[in-house]
């Protein structure tokens, strides 16, 4: 009994982190830029995929090379995915959510196409584990705890400290006002997009070899940011994180003490409630904060 | 129509203090104030569009504070747009039509047919022969009026007016003033806002004055003119007050 | 909605609306598809009930999106949901197949409504995501294997969950060409109520919630009853569509709730050109038969070895869609019908 609530909190934790990363970089395209980026799952895919491809092809640095790799080719996709896909669209709000929506689809097509669709696993960076109190605890799952916590600290200061961050924030509360400020708000954005794209890839690089590579994880990724941010609120980045854990410690639990199943209908659930008596979430504003 | 200290705040900025009044069944009262009195945001608290911090709206002897917008409508309370607003890829005549459809509209309407009611309305604003056209060709004082059509289609017991004059020559200024004076002839209780207060003050018998959300004064234009506040307000603000 | 029509005024609507290019090439059409049973094989015949299928499919969803304004990621909802429903009931309820596609649809829409009212209430960009989010979960669940347990243990005899979905659904008709007829008429059916709605009042009213959803709450409409409702008509449609595909594929699936299904009603929709439901028929057209022949391409060794896999269908169609939102967002119904008859004009010497 002890080992099993162990395990729920364990792997909840480390589930929440993983959520929390990519929670926060759909949350802050779309606080930013009013965008709900169908393509958000797109970059963890295309960083699982490239991170595959060096490990497998490159002999001995194989894994390092894919890590360093994926991280700096998914941020710049994040940026062209906003110079050619959003920027031009931006009147059109069907039209940014219909072609980010294609490129989903394209990047799933094109990864089960260049490499292939069967089901892969990477190995863990540090492979080994511990025991603490009869339950094994990955160093893997200790890696990703560390590592997310400090990018969550760094893009918060980021954010919060930096002149750029302050300039993501004064857009994120009126862009038009930014602009008249002297900010180019185009560029903002995207660079918005790359810090969203640079923490799916980080989110990637740490649980791909938890979970496995295949084309569809992408849709997931999806589907979990948007119930953790309807659920924090859209537009806040503490509600995002919030929001992973509340939603990653309701799976861990129906995971370990009920059955699966309801585990797989939580984020609807979350979003039919959130949506029906709280429209705007645990913290929602316009602000970031 | 009774106002109660209604206040809306927000985010660091009140922009509607306190404010008290009333507008009895038939009147014409003209709103003023200088940009960014408030006179809009009270507009859009009455018409339900935004929701008060705090305070109360009666309308007809019902509290219709945080009410949705068409549901107010429904009951007689109109309003137009600032910036006009129009169902651009519509017809002129549909763009009537949907006021027409609405609940309240419809109980008119369907008397006499939806298309020939709203062909009606276009012609009573000199819009008829434009009827198969989309929005977006109209020059400005063409799609004011067709506001005003479009409110008439859902049959006003209180119109709300917001700055209709603005962004408008003489001749198209001249055109919207006959229109709303034969409106409230014919039975509308009419309450407009404009910040020019040269085509205001000419058409209403009373005006109320706000700045920065608070109220100021109320009466007929000629008092109100000579209010020391109010003089104040709008001097401070370069003078457009000169002009009356 | 009273059809006002008396049938003389009727008549003389139909006459002129044949004069017309487009009429001409309708009836055109028209006389096409009746006939083909007569010449083609199963194999042609059956790629067009694909076709009519989902023209119903992507007529359904650009319904909503193009006249109403409301974007849905998950039109695969009530695709499975309706498949499912169609599937068990005839299978093992036994129930005739019209029965079945009506309950199919009415279960499909109420399930919708669980994710469309609260998204629908609300302004903002709620229905494409929740609707995906939806129909994700509903994919999950349905592939379950501990769901499928518990339900042959419940059940004994029926199969609902698990990876093999339900199998062996009898065609409509043990004659094809008949099935065909019937597919055939429903698809006709479907699309005049449609465009019909579209045209009406009630198309007023979605087309005003489209264009300026305040401006229409201003005039007094209560816009969220019409945003619902016009996500159940779509998704009755859609639910249509979804039974008669389960019955042509002679069976249903968990992967009809994929995102995939939803992006094809998308594909088609915005190919042909949002708010004409023409469009739609061109929509699904180009993409059943282009998807076809990509597809046979694939197979193709000669091909295969130049583009090593990369005339799939999806991928292609992905890189279509991106293009044709980028540079040509209306859709290719306009300029094509424009060119048609250019060359028609040309032929006839004017």
């Amino acid at each position: 009994m002890f080992e099993t609530l162990l395990s729920f909190l364990i792997f909840g934790t480390i589930q929440g982190s993983i959520y929390a990363l990519l929670a926060m970089g759909f949350s802050l395209v779309y606080g930013v830029g009013g965008i709900l980026n169908q393509a958000h799952g797109a970059f963890y895919v295309i960083t699982a995929y490239i991170f595959y491809s060096c490990y497998i092809n490159i002999p001995q640095y194989g894994y390092i090379i894919g890590i360093i790799i994926s991280l700096i080719a998914t941020t710049i996709v994040g940026g062209l995915v906003y110079l050619l896909l959003i920027k031009p669209l931006k009147e059109s709000h069907v039209g940014v959510v219909i072609v980010t929506f294609a490129f989903a689809f394209f990047i799933e097509r094109f990864v089960s196409i260049a490499v292939d669709s069967i089901y892969h696993n990477m190995p863990y960076l540090i492979v080994g584990y511990f025991t603490f109190f009869g339950v094994n605890i990955q160093y893997q799952y200790i890696i990703i705890l560390i590592v997310s916590l400090l990018l969550l600290l760094l893009i918060s200061l980021f954010i919060n400290k930096l002149k750029i961050g302050k300039s993501i924030r004064a857009v994120a509360q009126d862009s038009e006002a930014a602009s008249l400020m002297g900010i180019n708000v185009d560029r903002i954005l995207a660079y918005t997009l790359m810090i969203s794209a640079f923490l799916a890839s980080m989110a990637a690089i740490l649980y791909v070899p938890v979970e496995t590579v295949a084309p569809h994880i992408g849709w997931n990724v999806l589907l979990n940011s948007f119930a953790i941010v309807v659920l924090g609120g859209l537009g806040s980045l503490h509600g995002s994180v919030i929001g992973a854990f509340i939603i990653a410690y309701s799976r861990s639990f129906t995971n370990y003490f009920l059955d699966p199943v309801f585990s797989a209908l939580i984020p609807i659930i979350v979003i039919v409630i959130v949506l029906v008596l709280r429209p705007r979430g645990l913290f929602g504003k316009k602000e970031i904060k | 129509m009774e106002i109660k200290n209604l206040t809306k705040k927000f985010a660091g900025l009140t922009a509607v203090n306190d404010m008290s009044f009333e507008i009895h069944r038939g009147e014409f009262v003209g709103l003023i104030g200088p940009n960014g009195a408030g006179k809009t945001t009270i507009f859009n608290l009455i018409s339900g569009i935004e929701k008060p911090t705090s305070g109360t709206i009666r309308f007809d002897g019902r509290d219709i504070t945080g009410m949705a917008t068409h549901k107010i409508v429904n009951l007689g309370l109109i309003r137009t747009f600032q910036l006009v607003r129009s169902f651009k890829f519509m017809t002129l005549l549909d763009n009537i039509n949907v006021s027409c459809l609405s609940p309240r509209g419809k109980r008119i309407a369907k008397d006499y047919g939806i298309d020939e009611y709203s062909s009606t309305i276009l012609a009573s604003v000199g819009l008829i022969d434009k009827a198969r056209l989309p929005p977006v060709i109209l020059p400005h004082g063409d799609l004011r009026k067709l506001q005003i059509g479009k409110a008439l289609g859902t049959n006003p017991q209180l119109l709300l007016l917001d700055e209709p004059f603005s962004g408008l020559s003489h001749e198209e200024a001249v055109a919207i003033t006959d229109l709303i004076k034969s409106l409230h002839s014919d039975g509308v209780t009419v309450f407009v806002t404009g910040h020019v207060l040269r085509e205001l003050m000419g058409l209403v018998p009373r005006v109320i004055a706000m700045h920065q959300g608070k109220f100021i004064a109320d009466g007929p234009p000629k008092e109100v003119a000579n209010n020391k506040i109010v003089l104040e307000a709008y001097l401070g603000r370069g003078g457009e007050f000169a002009r009356t | 909605m009273k059809i006002n029509y008396e049938f003389s005024d009727f008549k003389i609507y139909l006459r002129d609306w044949i004069r017309t290019f487009r009429g001409k090439l309708t009836v055109l059409c028209l006389i096409g598809f009746v006939l083909l049973p007569l010449t083609a094989d199963s194999y042609i015949i059956g790629i067009f009930n694909t076709f009519m299928i989902f023209t119903v499919f992507a007529a359904s969803w650009d319904f909503l999106a193009g006249f109403v304004g409301q974007v849905s990621f998950g039109h695969a909802i009530f695709l499975g949901i309706a498949g499912y429903v169609t599937a068990f009931t005839i299978r093992y309820l036994n129930f005739p197949w019209g029965l079945s596609l009506i309950l199919g649809s009415v279960i499909a829409v109420l399930f919708g409504l669980i994710i469309g009212v609260p998204a629908l209430r609300l302004k903002g960009p709620y229905l494409a995501l929740g609707t995906l989010a939806m129909s994700l979960i509903l994919y999950q669940l349905f592939l379950m294997g501990s769901l499928a347990i518990l339900w042959e243990n419940a059940f004994p005899g029926t199969i609902l969950f698990g990876t093999d979905g339900i199998g062996q659904v009898p065609p409509i008709s043990p004659n094809p060409s008949i099935s065909y007829l019937v597919i055939f008429l429903i698809m006709c059916s479907s699309l005049i109520i449609l465009t019909h709605l579209g045209k009406s009042k009630l198309g007023t009213i979605f087309k005003s919630i489209r264009d300026d959803e305040t401006g229409a709450k201003a005039s007094g409409i209560n816009t969220t009853k019409y945003k619902i409702l016009a996500f159940m008509i779509s998704g009755f449609f859609a639910g249509i569509a979804g039974g008669l595909y389960t019955i042509r594929l002679s069976g249903v699936n968990p992967g009809n709730y994929q995102p995939l299904y939803s992006f094809y009603a998308i594909i088609m929709a915005s190919v042909g050109g949002l708010a004409t439901i023409s469009g739609s028929v061109l929509g699904a057209f180009i993409f059943v038969f282009l998807g076809e022949i990509l597809r046979l391409l694939g197979d193709n060794p000669n091909i295969s070895d130049m583009f090593g896999g990369f005339t799939e269908p999806i991928f292609i169609f992905s890189v279509i869609l991106i293009l044709i939102i980028r540079f040509a967002e209306h859709g290719l119904l306009k300029p094509v019908l424009e060119r048609l008859q250019e060359v028609w004009d040309l032929l006839l010497g004017r």
